[in-house]
């Protein structure tokens, strides 16, 4: 049996043409619509930060909570965290095109608008900048720190590092919710300068848990297919299909929260952000966006027996990769250009994005033993029953 | 109403759980199982399909369309006051008390449900196989079967310490009759 994950050269190609795929969507967007392909860059940046960030809360998650029936994938949602490094990379790269993205970077905005010459202290160009290398240093840190003492775990009779990998996951949920909400707010809410939500920053950062483990099942499920996991049983997708199933409750009680506030104080500038989306040409997203996040997860999921399927549990991810896309569209496209445009430049450049994250990740699984074979939790997760 | 049981003792959940699944594999009839702990195997092993859940869903749907009726009669018809500037009938502030009482509901009747379906009540009598089913011992009551004797051999070949004939009444007495 192997126990090293290596992916074929097809699968390398395949991601290769997909990079390329981005490459070319993009830069056929920079030479048609540079406004509409700086706001692509930021969704699909966030997109896949928050993958990565929710996958590394996940696993730390299971560390801190001493849960053992996940103990022989843990190797996943750690790779899934490599996404970080380029993220930072790409979310520097926004430097050149913050005008077209936030309102208060366009230069001169100060002397016209009072609000956001209030919030001129914090929202600055060099300041977010800063704030983008600060986040991003403590995340790649911690990260590297939790890798470091995951792999160390190969050599015998080493628990001194299951204890050091618990203790660094203490560290990085509190480092992650904490700053990883300050970005949402900082990448996101600044986009509609004048409105706020004291929610959207949590929101963010424990949805994040809920697609990261999405797409977690999809890469255990593919892995479980090329022959890997052999041990992986109907208790373990038992396990990941409640995961779904209480995210989408926690997304369907934020998401509503979120709007039935707003909607009832009835405060100008707070509606302002809910009214073009709930009765402009967004309506259909804004719509669409709880259906699919909470409303067809939530029903499927119901039954233990229906959402643990083999064919319903990697259905319903690919349904959440597309909910959360439609959800960050709608937090950012309509206050930064303010036109619905939906096209084969969003697909191509998304795909890019998976491209690149996939390669990465299936990269970063290989570089170890995908089972971490001296777990001290390894035995109780492969015995695992209902 | 006493009725024959055939009874066996075990002294672990292990053998048990062993009788039980022969016994279930010969298509003997089980009435209950008494001890004083339990595990996740032999809840799986002896449970039989429970209609509770699809009773809860049932309360639930009807909770959800009793509850909005309620709301709507009560905001729109019978006392029509417009607050804050919004329609009369207006949804999103109904859904939170659409979501608490159907929780609230369907909790308290899937409660009152289960209590009532294992006859565990104030008053009550137990029924008690013996003493020691709650101290350290565990019983297997059997229903009449159609061949006792084989019966017999397999619960004592699982283990079994002894199987011994009982007259049980399992009928629903109380304090109150």
């Amino acid at each position: 049996m192997e126990h090293t994950y290596k992916p074929s050269p097809s699968t390398k190609v395949l991601l290769g043409v997909l990079i390329l795929l981005g490459l070319i969507g993009l830069g056929y967007g920079f030479a048609t619509d540079p406004a509409r392909s700086w706001n692509n860059l930021l969704i699909n940046n966030m997109y896949f930060i928050s993958i990565s960030i929710g996958a590394l809360l996940f696993y730390s998650l299971q560390l801190i909570t001493n849960s053992a029936w996940s103990a022989m994938f843990q190797r996943v949602p750690l790779a899934m965290g490599v996404f970080l490094l380029p993220g930072a990379l790409l979310m520097l790269l926004l430097y050149f095109g913050l005008p077209d993205i936030y309102q208060w970077a366009v230069p001169g905005i100060a002397g016209t608008d009072k609000l956001i010459a209030h919030k001129q202290p914090f929202l600055n160009v060099p300041f977010y900048m800063i704030r983008i290398i600060l986040y991003f240093t403590m995340w790649i840190a911690l990260f590297l720190v939790m890798r470091r003492y995951a792999l160390r775990q190969e050599k015998p009779g080493d628990l001194q590092s299951f204890y050091k990998s618990r203790y660094y996951a203490k560290v990085f949920i509190f480092v992650a919710t904490i700053f990883f909400s300050l970005a949402a707010m900082d990448w996101v809410m600044t986009i509609d300068a004048h409105w706020y939500s004291t929610l959207f920053g949590f929101r963010a950062a424990v949805t994040s848990i809920y697609y990261a483990v999405a797409v977690i099942i999809l890469f255990i499920l593919y892995l479980n297919k090329k022959g890997f996991f052999p041990a992986m049983n109907e208790a373990h997708r038992h396990d990941f299909a409640r995961y779904i199933f209480r995210f989408s409750i926690v997304f369907g009680y934020l998401w509503f929260m979120q709007f039935l506030i707003i909607w009832y104080a009835n405060i100008p500038e707070l509606t302002a952000y809910y009214y073009p989306r709930f009765v402009g040409e967004w309506q259909v997203l804004f719509y669409a966006e709880p259906l699919i996040n909470f409303a067809i997860p939530f029903v499927v999921m119901m039954s233990d027996v229906v959402g643990r399927h083999k064919v319903v549990m990697p259905t319903i991810s690919i349904l959440l990769i597309f909910g959360l896309w439609v959800s960050l569209y709608l937090q950012v496209m309509p206050g930064s250009t303010g036109v619905m445009q939906v096209g084969i430049m969003e697909l191509a450049v998304w795909l890019g994005y998976a491209g690149l994250f996939l390669w990465l990740v299936l990269h970063s699984l290989g570089r170890s033993s995908l089972v971490p074979s001296n777990h001290p939790q390894l035995e109780e997760s492969i015995h695992h029953h209902l | 109403m006493s009725k024959q049981h055939m009874i066996g003792v075990f002294d672990n959940e292990d053998d048990l759980l062993q009788a039980i699944r022969k016994l279930k594999e010969k298509r003997a009839n089980i009435k209950d199982v008494f001890g004083p702990a339990t595990n996740h195997d032999l809840i799986k092993a002896f449970t039989r399909e429970s209609l509770l859940p699809f009773l809860a869903v049932l309360v639930a749907i009807g909770t959800i369309i009793g509850a909005f009726a309620f709301l709507y009669y009560t905001a729109v018809i019978d006392y029509p006051l417009r607050y804050g500037g919004k329609p009369l009938f207006s949804f999103p502030p109904m859904v939170v008390i659409l979501f608490l009482l159907t929780i609230l509901v369907t909790g308290g009747v899937s409660v009152m449900a289960f209590l009532g379906r294992v006859q565990l009540f104030p008053g009550k009598e137990p029924v008690m196989i013996d003493q020691r089913a709650s101290d350290d011992r565990f019983y297997l009551v059997m229903d009449q079967n159609f061949n006792p004797t084989e019966v017999r051999q397999w619960i004592l070949d699982a283990g079994a310490l002894e199987v011994v004939d009982k007259e049980v009444d399992f009928s629903l007495k109380t304090i109150f009759l």
